[in-house]
């Protein structure tokens, strides 16, 4: 079991979907119906770049010290999906963009 | 030698039938030559290739042209080539809605058509080629698909309907087109495009599968949030709605100039009719034609929709009144009844929101425990259920019917046997009426089917 666990932790960045109400995305907006969320998640350890690799150790290294910076490849969106219009519970229909995700990658 | 007779007694029946039963013209056309109709594209290119063919379209075009029939008529050259193309397939060809060159097609079809009609009719002939498939098979596809559930008295038909369209990508992605062109905006900064909410519209309806759009359009409510999301489903705000109220005749003169809401309204007229020939009063029961008709009107200046979000009755109409018509009146009432007091077509949506097909008239409904009893006793043998291919085998979700069984056992077979038992009754209720009505049940095929064995056996007694 904790190696099922263990594997799905470590599965590779790949594009997911949910079945969820609007007012659950928190938006603001007040509607019962339900979308589609697609969304990106896994690991991206096998595309690490040898960008990441000379960041790390610069960084060990102390010779970049107090910037904000990430030396690994990050599991996002490289595409959204299009737009999706609801109907929320006044009767008001509203359109909202780049809310879905449509293709992942590392990036 | 009796063989031909009896053939001919059939035909002779058949065609008795046809007119009896009051078909559109477009049926008894097709039964006449017996022959399919091709699109008017592909009609058109058959007359391009033969040069007596074109020459004669070419010359009736000309004749057609500020002239109404009579006096085109007049002119024996018009005469002979409208004789020609009366035999081309130029001259009952139909157009496919929502197909490739849809414009063109029906460009071509008015083309002959327009100039032939006596003067300005109030119905015109669809020229749409018929739909032959059945509410039921949209049932089917959606169990299929989306997995449709049944209705709970709890759940919002509506919302249901939104849930299954965002779920599907091309339903999800045409319906969000529609919307963001005709919403105004909660601000009403921004006024809509109107032109461009109705041509989104009209895509949305053609290009989605039926399962979707019409779940959307035909939800059946039980309370006043959901009828009011059906209302809204068309964002009637930019496409229905306006400043001021047309009057209905000019309305209808409008749509007549343009090609294509001319089609579509006549193709209305032809299949949402209120027929009193058929049981549940729409052309040839075919509650499917009648609502894709009406979705077809979707998008135009025409457009029809719910007057309010009422639960109990259903009341649709174009955004148009009958102020104003002068001595026209009357005929402005009736053009307008055809949408707001028009069984055949509340039938269909009440059908297809119950999730059954063709059902028993509300006068007739029967408290259920007498439905089954009687039902029982009398089996239907399967040879008088009309050749059973369509209409009576398809039904796969008899939603009205385990609503108002609620109290039985809801097993899934149960409610299959009732759904059956439902159809069964109609037929049996008026068994002589259904034949007439149904074109397919009186076919030769049908007649010669069961007048064989007495021809064949004929010859025997003869020998004997």
């Amino acid at each position: 079991n904790r190696m099922k666990r263990a594997r799905a932790r470590h599965k590779p960045c790949e594009l997911k979907e949910l079945e969820v109400s609007v007012s659950d995305l928190g938006l603001g907006y007040e509607s019962d119906e339900t979308i589609l969320f697609r969304y990106c998640s896994g690991t991206c350890d096998t595309s690490l770049r040898n960008y990441d690799l000379s960041l790390k150790n610069m960084r060990s290294k102390k010779k970049i010290k107090k910037e904000k910076m990430r030396a690994r490849p990050c599991c996002r969106p490289l595409l959204y999906d299009d737009d999706i219009s609801f109907l929320d519970v006044y009767n008001h229909y509203y359109t909202i963009k780049e809310l879905s995700a449509k293709t992942c990658g590392c990036v | 030698m009796i063989f031909t007779n009896v053939l001919s007694v059939c035909l002779l029946l058949d065609e008795v039938l046809h007119s009896w039963a009051g078909l559109s013209s477009q049926t008894a056309s097709s039964s006449q030559g017996w022959r399919t109709p091709v699109d008017c594209v592909r009609a058109n290119e058959l007359c391009i290739a033969e040069p007596n063919c074109i020459s004669r379209y070419r010359t009736l075009r000309q004749c057609l042209v500020g002239r109404d029939r009579n006096t085109m008529l007049t002119n024996k050259e018009c005469q002979a080539a409208l004789e020609v193309l009366q035999e081309s397939p130029l001259y009952d060809c139909r157009c496919k809605r929502g197909m490739k060159k849809e414009l063109l097609c029906l460009q071509i079809y008015w083309s002959i058509h327009l100039g032939l009609t006596e003067g300005e009719e109030f119905y015109e002939a669809s020229p749409y080629e018929p739909l032959t498939t059945r509410l039921s098979d949209i049932f089917r596809l959606a169990s299929i698909f989306s997995g449709m559930e049944p209705t709970s008295s709890k759940s919002n038909q509506c919302l249901n309907a939104a849930k299954a369209c965002n779920l599907n990508d091309n339903c999800k992605k045409l319906r969000s087109g529609y919307i963001s062109l005709c919403n105004k905006g909660p601000t009403n900064s921004e006024p809509c495009n109107r032109r461009k909410c109705h041509k989104a519209l009209r895509q949305f309806f053609d290009r989605v599968s039926h399962e979707y759009t019409y779940r959307l359009l035909f939800c059946s409510c039980k309370d006043q949030a959901c009828a009011e999301r059906r209302r809204q489903t068309i964002v009637p705000a930019c496409s229905y709605e306006d400043k001021e109220k047309p009057n209905c005749l000019d309305l209808r003169s409008m749509c007549r100039t343009d090609q294509l809401c001319r089609a579509r309204l006549a193709d209305y007229h032809t299949n949402c009719q209120v027929s009193f020939l058929s049981v549940t009063t729409c052309p040839l029961d075919n509650y499917r034609a009648c609502l894709s008709s009406y979705s077809g009107l979707i998008g135009f200046d025409i457009s029809p929709n719910y007057v309010d979000s009422s639960t109990s009755s259903i009341t649709v109409s174009p955004w148009c009144t009958c102020k104003g018509s002068g001595n026209m009146e009357e005929e402005c009432e009736r053009f307008l009844r055809d949408f707001t007091e028009n069984s055949c077509l509340r039938n269909a949506i009440q059908a297809f929101g119950n999730g059954t097909d063709v059902t028993i008239i509300p006068k007739t409904s029967l408290p259920l425990a007498t439905i089954s009893a009687k039902t029982e006793k009398s089996s239907v043998s399967t040879d008088d259920v009309n050749d059973g291919s369509s209409v009576y085998d398809n039904i796969t979700t008899c939603a009205s019917v385990q609503e108002n069984g609620s109290k039985l056992n809801k097993s899934k077979d149960q409610n299959q046997n009732l759904c059956y038992l439902e159809t069964q009754l109609s037929t049996d209720i008026m068994p002589d009426l259904r034949n007439h009505v149904d074109e397919k049940s009186f076919s030769i095929r049908h007649c010669s089917s069961r007048l064989l064995p007495v021809i064949l056996l004929f010859p025997l007694k003869l020998a004997l």
